[in-house]
């Protein structure tokens, strides 16, 4: 008995010697994912997997003089599947087909973290707290950040974001208390709020980028307006192209003093410079 | 104070004390002993046990660690059978503590012992290594950490980067210098014509080989393994999610440098060779060989309850074959995108558009300088695109996409001025010299009279001659100085290669557009075609080494020697006539190389010794009978100029062959020769043609002429080499061999005296 077991074994997994196998739950939602884990676990008589869909596990065989569990997992995450010991890598998760974007649970998000690092560097502790003070204060903050959202969809020549992104500028724009407004912030705001609801609705319908970049260059002068009127709890660059429009020279707001152009996106993305600060 | 102290340190203490106040009349100074013992050692990286050097037992060396003002005393027991020393990189210290052996000091003789002693007068991330020929390829470099007198809090981790190779370092400067393709075939970047012709670049292969350049690569060694502090993959699980830490990284690799990128988000550079910059935020930075950076990385915070995650820091390797990583933090581990492989045939079309047919960069008008336009972006995927499809839709590197433009030559003219800046080009920020400024203002003297010093960085790969203005060490005289003056260089890279050029002993400002604010160096990373402008105060006294910190490159004779007016004779140096050879020794040393093909025809085969001028070779043609012949030619020559194409040479020819009785051999000329054996003395030259063809006219002291075009190795694919060659003496050749392993090929050759064969080739 113990022999013909012996014999199963061996002749089942007669090309990869001193075998081991173990089950591990790898993330994937579909048919894809598991040829994508099943193709980055897979190496010619040193390792396999087979990832069963429904019970998100994987029987992980393998030559343990050649490789180890934590190498094979370390691939199936560059491939683009969160695992129990490593996480993929962002870009391997975005490329992932459509149907393979599982919900990535054990993944903390870094660009929260990112934005709070961004801040301590621009600006000293004292900064630091009135700024957080007034964030609460400043009833603008909501759309300025969504206008952000939308302008770095489009440094990244995303139209699909860029839409996604002015649905929450739309709702942002709507969601403002105008009694919470300083006088003078206030009076602007009555004059822009039409046209700002206007490009946002616009940026939103669309895909095509040279539309929502036409929409984006009015939308951004209407909002230097309405920021200007009242001290940011932020600092703010006003940002200048000269090509953009066809010559005719387009402006932008930025929380960065770097320059990444929204009008082109990869192109010309460091085209442009800072002409003034808002704070 | 005196209470905490327990008594026996309380009189160690004084007692050392007291020595320096006898002694070196020097207050309020702390000695900080270590004690190196340089030993052989076996290590396993790769699952093949080889020799490396250890000190006190480990690779890397151990970090040294000192506070400004403390005075160090470093002895150095040499436990190896051969000569050492050790160099302290970026330190200021007095001339015969600077650790070049026959230029600062001599050698460190086997089973002696060596002091260095010198005061620690400044702060910031260094590193130490052998600077005994090869020696810091294999186990000699580690961490030298000097504090401020108040370091800030935040945790600090000191990293030193390297590379193994299981082969000996010896032997990967010989493959080097006769030229070898073997390196490219492990790095899978051979970039031979059926590659060429498979993704549709055959016309840019041509060019390259019309242009007498072999396949480009961004480094010249393929590596077994890469390593933080001696690991491949290592992990600090000490820090928690929110922490911030300081990573202090010295790239002690030979000849590699490492794009750092970080898991967690941006990492913010806070110092450069150990001099403090202004902080500033990049997704990624290049570390030259040999230079140091301090960066500032944070652990993201997770939501509470959540695990904590480690992130991974990557080190790639430029030529992106390996990478090493360390894990900051605990828990599942987050890791960083890999740096996808290099675009070969791109890299090739951009040195084409470059190269002159003199060989000659031309920069297109560019005034390239300090790492902004970095012209491998051709080659980065993550830069410029993945490998074009099929669809030839853009002829450019960039993708012009949704772009809506009416006037495509203002887009081609800003696209242009943009193309090879990659902060332009994508979203991700890579750290160049002209962001780096100084929180300090570190204007040089005013008054001081300016030397201007003006160098080309020069060399090729045939060779691998590596040199300044076409001279190697032992070539040029020393650069005179003096105490008191302000130097500049302006140093223009004329060659194919990028070098890290490191001086010794002093910190360099770099010009780099910050005005008073100019970042303090002590290497510089210049790119092909790139001219930087450095200045420094002479303020020290000696012999003060400057040189390329690719290893390979320094041992081929990439330096100079920058010497101090009138400085008093160095006690370490009593004799330096003989100290002066033995430097120049270095540069001078012949390669061997050999080649034998063991054919069912005959047996054909080369040797070679060559060094950066002089070329002895020979070359035989045995036959296994008489009628076949048995032939041997031997040439010594100089190699003239800078890219080495020409090459006079003298030779000798010596050849029997039984021939039938009215059986004549003329040649082109009519000239004939009827002798069974001839022995002849020749003079001849070689010349490198376009397509790397070697033409060669030779004439004989029986008054016979010969010309031959030659071109051996075309790489037909990955493995597989072709040879041919024909003569005015009715004579051709033609061969294909398949390379198995570094040492071993096979080959099927014609051959118009001993027709078709086939047979195994040795080569080494």
């Amino acid at each position: 008995m113990a022999t013909l077991l012996l014999l199963s074994t061996f002749l089942s997994y007669a090309d990869i010697k001193n075998v081991t196998t173990e089950n591990v739950t790898i993330a994937g939602s579909c048919s894809q994912c598991k040829e994508g884990i099943e193709a980055a676990a897979f190496e010619k008589n040193i390792s396999k997997a087979n990832w069963d869909k429904e019970t998100k596990v994987a029987a992980v065989t393998y030559d343990s003089k050649k490789t180890s569990l934590d190498a094979i997992l370390k691939k199936i995450a560059l491939a683009g599947y969160d695992n129990k010991s490593y996480l993929a890598p962002d870009d391997a998760y975005a490329k992932l087909e459509e149907c393979c974007r599982y919900e990535r649970i054990g993944k903390n998000e870094v660009v929260a973290q990112k934005k709070m690092t961004d801040h301590e560097h621009d600006a000293g502790s004292i900064e630091t707290i009135n700024k957080a003070k007034s964030a609460d204060a400043d009833p603008l903050k909501p759309v300025l950040d969504a206008y952000y959202a939308v302008k770095d969809a489009l440094v990244s020549s995303d139209g699909n974001a860029t839409s996604a992104k002015a649905t929450s500028l739309v709702k942002a724009l709507k969601a403002v208390k105008m009694d919470e407004l300083g006088s003078e912030q206030h009076m602007v705001w009555m004059k822009v709020m039409k046209d700002l609801n206007f490009d946002a609705e616009h940026i939103e319908e669309t895909k095509d980028l040279g539309h929502q970049r036409d929409h984006f260059s009015s939308l951004s002068e209407n909002m230097y307006k309405l920021i200007k009127s009242a001290k940011p709890s932020q600092a703010v660059y006003y940002q200048h192209c000269p090509m953009a429009k066809e010559g005719k020279g387009a402006n932008w707001l930025s929380q960065v003093s770097a320059i990444k152009n929204p009008y082109y996106g990869a192109q010309m993305l460091n085209c442009g410079k800072t002409t003034e600060t808002l704070k | 104070m005196m209470d905490f102290l327990k008594i026996p340190i309380y009189r160690f203490l004084a007692a050392a004390a007291m020595l320096i106040i006898i002694s070196e009349q020097v207050y309020g100074q702390k000695i900080v002993r270590y004690d190196l013992y340089v030993k052989d050692t076996t290590v396993n990286f790769t699952g093949t046990p080889k020799r490396a050097i250890a000190v006190n037992g480990q690779i890397p060396m151990p970090t040294l660690t000192f506070t400004e003002g403390d005075t160090a005393e470093i002895y150095v027991h040499n436990e190896l059978d051969e000569e050492t020393s050790l160099h302290w990189h970026g330190l200021f210290l007095p001339n015969k503590y600077d650790g070049v052996p026959n230029l600062t000091q001599m050698p460190i003789k086997p089973h002696t012992t060596h002091l260095y002693r010198f005061a620690i007068i400044q702060h910031g991330t260094h590193w130490y290594h052998s600077h005994t020929e090869l020696q810091e390829q294999i186990g000699m470099y580690g961490s030298m950490i000097l504090n401020k007198k108040k370091e800030p809090t935040i945790p600090t981790v000191p990293i030193i980067l390297s590379e193994w190779t299981d082969m000996k370092p010896k032997n990967v400067h010989r493959m080097l210098h006769n030229a070898s393709d073997w390196f490219a075939i492990k790095k899978g970047a051979t970039q031979s014509y059926s590659e060429a012709i498979s993704q549709g670049y055959f016309k840019t292969k041509v060019g390259n080989e019309w242009k007498r350049m072999t396949a480009m690569d961004v480094s010249d060694v393929y590596y077994d393994r890469f390593l933080i502090n001696g690991k491949n993959e290592s992990q600090l699980s000490q820090f928690k999610p929110g922490d911030k830490v300081r990573l202090r990284i010295s790239n002690g690799g030979a000849s590699t440098y490492f794009w750092l990128t970080y898991a967690g988000g941006k990492m913010t550079v806070v110092a450069n060779d150990g001099n403090d910059v202004e902080p500033v935020d990049v997704d990624r930075l290049i570390i030259a060989v040999s230079e140091t950076y301090d960066i500032i990385v944070t652990i993201p915070a997770v939501t509470p309850g959540s695990a904590p995650t480690a992130y991974e820091f990557l080190a790639t390797s430029e030529d992106r074959t390996k990478s090493t990583s360390l894990f900051l933090g605990e828990g599942v581990k987050q890791l960083a995108s890999p740096l996808p492989r290099l675009k070969y045939f791109e890299g090739m079309k951009m040195m084409n558009g470059m190269m002159k047919m003199n060989g000659d960069l031309d920069d297109m008008g560019m005034n390239m300088s300090l790492n902004q336009m970095d012209m491998n972006v051709v080659m980065y995927p993550e830069i410029t695109g993945a490998l074009k499809s099929k669809k030839k839709d853009t002829g450019k590197a960039m993708d012009m996409g949704n772009m809506k433009m009416d006037d495509p030559k203002k887009v081609d003219e800003h696209a242009g001025h943009n193309m090879y800046n990659s902060n332009a080009l994508s979203s991700i920020t890579t750290l160049n010299y002209a962001m780096l400024q100084s929180p300090e203002n570190t204007s040089l003297p005013k008054d001081a009279p300016v030397k201007e010093l003006r160098f080309v960085l020069t060399g090729n790969m045939n060779q691998y001659v590596w040199s300044m203005d076409n001279k190697v060490v032992s070539e040029r005289d020393k650069i005179l100085i003096k105490k008191g003056e302000n130097v500049r260089m302006v140093i223009y890279n004329n060659s194919m290669m990028r070098h890290p050029m490191h001086l010794h002993g002093h910190d360099f400002r770099v010009l780099n557009g910050k005005g008073v604010n100019a970042p303090m160096k002590n290497i510089i990373d210049i790119m092909p075609m790139e001219t930087d402008t450095l200045e420094f105060a002479a303020t020290e006294s000696g012999d003060w080494f400057f040189h390329c910190h690719i290893l390979y490159h320094m041992m081929s004779g990439m330096g100079a020697v920058f010497s101090y007016e009138n400085s008093p004779a160095n006690p370490e140096i009593p004799n330096p006539r003989l100290a002066q050879r033995k430097l120049f020794a270095d540069d001078r040393e012949f390669h061997f190389m050999a080649e034998n093909d063991i054919a069912t025809n005959g047996n054909d085969g080369e040797a070679m010794l060559q060094n950066t001028r002089w070329s002895i070779g020979s070359e035989w043609r045995l036959g296994y009978n008489d009628h076949h012949g048995y032939e041997v030619e031997t040439h010594l020559g100089r190699y003239i100029g800078k890219m080495q194409w020409l090459m006079p040479f003298i030779g000798f020819d010596w050849r029997y062959r039984k021939m039938g009785m009215d059986e004549v051999e003329t040649n082109l000329f009519g000239q004939r020769n009827t002798k069974d054996q001839r022995s002849v003395f020749s003079a001849g030259v070689n010349y490198m043609l376009p397509m790397l063809v070697t033409a060669q006219a030779e004439i004989f002291t029986d008054g016979n002429l010969r010309f031959q075009l030659e071109r051996m190795d075309i790489p037909v694919s990955k493995r597989l080499r072709m040879n041919l060659m024909v003569n005015t003496d009715k004579e051709y050749m033609a061969a294909l061999r398949y390379i198995f392993t570094r040492y071993v090929g096979a080959t099927a050759h014609y051959d118009s005296d001993m027709g078709f064969g086939v047979g195994l080739t040795l080569n080494y």
